[in-house]
């Protein structure tokens, strides 16, 4: 569930910073196209990996139903936390990313 | 075109989110409580702190109770135990009522505990509100039928759904509440659509029996027979019979279900020789709550009368939606995720009536009184919501403080429960808006606070003792407890702060730090 | 010839209760006509028909609600649940002899 749900908050991170607003108000410059595409991507094909961290071991019915519960707590976490601390919401993405890997080889 | 569809939807959502309002608050909030209604349970009733035993066991010790004080009954019913519930749940029923009782696991005799509902008063509140059958789950099913209404219309009512999808700006008053509602709404929204409409098909077959009159005409039973065919038990022959033990039985099950676990056994007719015994799955074991797979058994022998599973698609279905709602398969993680998103449908319903009644208020800003209608929803926004917690609360502090011995103490818990609301809607029409919320949220947050010290004062427990014992439960309740208390606090704190004058509440820091953030919140917008 | 009450107009009024009433009511009939068409009509056990009937009925009553205010006046509100429900009722009507030789 871990594994998952870092990748979730992190997936939800990517999209929300693929946004015009979203962007300028962490990083304080406007997002390049560039940037902005690559953002959403990451942020769809991250939580694409959440749904197949999240089904193993489980009945695929529980497992769906523990991907959704994690997607809308880590979006709601990330929006709360977003107005409020933006670096650190950002980098509980990114380090939560970095960790993934390792999480995963102890988990799955 | 599209813009008058949206303005009526927008006055559908606002008013039929307006109506049950306060009803569906109490819904959702209870609601969500009753995740964690056996803990609820354990907690209310501390003398005993169980151990888990063998369904073998337990159904021998409830078998031998049952024919020492109910032999005559009409039915029994027998829920085994598990790590949640790890008592022996009995009933039996007779044409003059039914009796609950809960076995001791370690010797089967009555549990030893303080006479209380627990946590199933708030689960049983939340579908039946406290009101006579069946007036209840009607009112609830209308008041989920509008909370349907309310999404959808909300739905189509918020434009920017996408755009605005990860928008949410604190500090700017009614558009922050705003923010809230949306943020609350949109990213919990699976779950939201997901109990609301369960809730409805927990209750269709009562209220839509068009459905089944136009299938079964004139004899409706048959649907049911149909349907949860382990129900359909042989006739009292009116002749004495034995009955064979139940532990083999289980056995039986558990081999033709591929070593899925029994949860319920029921007995129909027991004293008698046409005694059977009905043994379904338990609920935990996957997401469709499936009543359908059952093994019907002869009382005498254990031979196998009907063996039925759930096969069809509609019946998954509607099993479906009802196992989701009721999350029985959920593992402590995802218990307390479902907890959160019901918290969360909660905040949703409650910001929306602070919204509702904020926005209205704003035209009456000069005058000091409000007209009638807005006191009334300020009133009952007040009592139906900060009341509401306070009432929790009251509850929980009768659990501990009434006397083990008192006489009918269950039904006095939830008196204290009627009586702390009623109090509490006194004190909004008593006290004008603001310093009532304060008030209010202030005395949850002492109530709260003072469980984790009214429980070490009245009972053998307190944090120390049960951390060194490993009881997580317990511990579990009051840092949980505490961090109400918490939030109660923050929250009254930040309602008086928002009714002092702006300069005061600005802090030093706030003041000198200005162009930057201003043109940031300017693109923002 | 409106009379006002507190700024809102009678007729307002009425138009707004006539609305609740065909949502509340005309929705529930329509839900219910559906509920028991589709009980009789698909092809499936008389269990899973029943069972799918009920499971559909409230995005009928959804839909009906819906449209109640959504429609431009009170008057297409109720049109729009009770034609519908009698031509459901019909449609019933004629799978029960349909079914009974």
């Amino acid at each position: 569930m871990l594994l998952a749900l870092l990748l979730c908050y992190a997936g939800w991170a990517g999209l929300c910073l693929s946004m015009d607003r979203h962007f300028l108000h962490v990083s304080g410059r406007p997002a390049s196209a560039r940037h902005r595409l690559g953002l959403r991507l990451g942020g769809w094909l991250l939580l694409g990996a959440s749904l197949w961290a999240a089904l193993p071991g489980h009945a695929l019915g529980v497992g769906l139903v523990q991907w959704s519960a994690l997607l809308m707590f880590s979006a709601l976490a990330w929006v709360l936390l977003l107005p409020y601390r933006p670096r650190l919401a950002v980098w509980v993405a990114g380090l939560g990313l970095l960790a993934s890997p390792a999480v995963a080889m102890v988990s799955l | 075109m599209k813009e008058a569809f949206r303005q009526s939807m927008a006055w559908l959502h606002t008013w039929a989110g307006l109506i049950f309002g306060w009803l569906l608050f109490a819904i959702f909030l209870t609601g969500s409580l009753s995740y964690f209604r056996m803990e609820i349970t354990q907690w209310m009733q501390p003398e005993a702190r169980l151990e888990v035993v063998d369904a073998g066991t337990a159904i021998g010790l409830a078998q031998r109770y049952l024919e020492q004080q109910a032999p005559k009954a009409e039915s029994w019913f027998i829920t085994l135990p598990d790590a949640r519930q790890p008592a022996i749940g009995i009933m039996w029923v007779n044409h003059d009522g039914f009796v609950l009782k809960r076995l001791d696991p370690r010797n089967g005799a009555e549990l030893p505990v303080r006479d209380s509902r627990g946590g199933d008063f708030l689960y049983r509140f939340h579908f039946e509100l406290q009101m006579p059958y069946p007036w209840g789950r009607w009112l609830a099913s209308g008041a989920a039928m509008l909370m349907f209404v309310a999404l959808i219309s909300g739905i189509i009512t918020h434009k920017k759904i996408f755009k605005d999808f990860f928008t949410f700006r604190p500090r700017k008053g009614q558009r922050s509440w705003l923010d809230g509602h949306n943020a609350v709404g949109v990213l919990v929204l699976p779950f939201h659509l997901m109990i609301t409409y369960s809730s409805l098909v927990i209750f269709m077959s009562m209220v839509m029996p068009a459905g089944i009159l136009a299938g079964y005409g004139d004899r409706p039973q048959g649907f049911f027979n149909e349907v949860l065919p382990v129900s359909d038990a042989p006739e009292a022959a009116g002749q004495p019979g034995t009955l064979a033990p139940f532990g083999p039985m289980l056995e039986q099950a558990r081999q033709a279900w591929n070593g899925a676990e029994v949860g319920q056994v029921e007995v129909y007719h027991p004293g008698d020789r046409n005694a059977s015994v009905s043994l379904l799955r338990r609920s935990s074991d996957g997401v469709i709550y499936d009543p359908g797979t059952g093994l019907l058994l002869q009382g005498s022998s254990g031979q196998v009368l009907s063996a039925t599973t759930l096969g069809s698609w509609p019946m998954r279905i509607a099993g479906g939606f009802y196992g989701l709602h009721m999350g029985h398969f959920a593992t402590p993680i995802l218990r307390w995720l479902y907890f959160f998103c019901g918290l969360a449908g909660t905040a949703m319903i409650g910001s929306g009536l602070v919204i509702w009644l904020g926005k209205r208020q704003l035209k009456h800003a000069g005058t000091a009184v409000l007209p009638f209608e807005l006191r009334l929803v300020e009133v009952l926004n007040i009592a139906g919501m900060a009341g509401l917690v306070v009432a929790v609360g009251g509850f929980f502090w009768a659990n501990r403080l009434l006397p083990v011995a008192l006489a009918g103490r269950a039904g006095w818990e939830v008196n204290a429960f009627f009586i702390a609301w009623a109090l509490m809607l006194v004190h909004a029409v008593w006290r004008r808006g603001r310093r009532a919320w304060v008030e209010q949220l202030g005395l949850a947050a002492l109530l709260f606070a003072g469980l984790p010290l009214l429980d070490a004062l009245t009972t053998d427990g307190n944090p120390w003792r049960y951390l060194l014992r490993g009881d997580w439960l317990m511990l579990g309740f009051d840092l949980a407890f505490v961090g109400c208390a918490g939030l109660f606090a923050w929250a009254a704190w930040k309602v008086r702060r928002a009714g002092l004058p702006k300069d005061s509440t600005i802090a030093r820091r706030e003041r000198v730090r200005p162009a930057r953030t201003g043109a940031l919140e300017a693109e923002m917008n | 010839m409106k009379s006002a009450v507190g700024g809102i107009s009678v007729a307002y009024r009425l138009a707004v209760t006539s609305r609740v009433l065909a949502a509340v009511f005309g929705g529930y009939l329509l839900a219910s006509a559906a509920s028991a068409c589709l009980a009789l009509l698909l092809p499936m056990t008389r269990a899973d028909a029943v069972v799918s009937g009920l499971l559909l009925a409230f995005v009928v009553y959804l839909l009906a609600a819906l449209w109640c205010f959504a429609c431009r006046s009170a008057w297409r509100a109720w049109l729009g649940v009770l034609l519908p429900s009698l031509l459901l009722a019909l449609v019933y009507a004629l799978a029960k002899r349909m079914a009974q030789p």
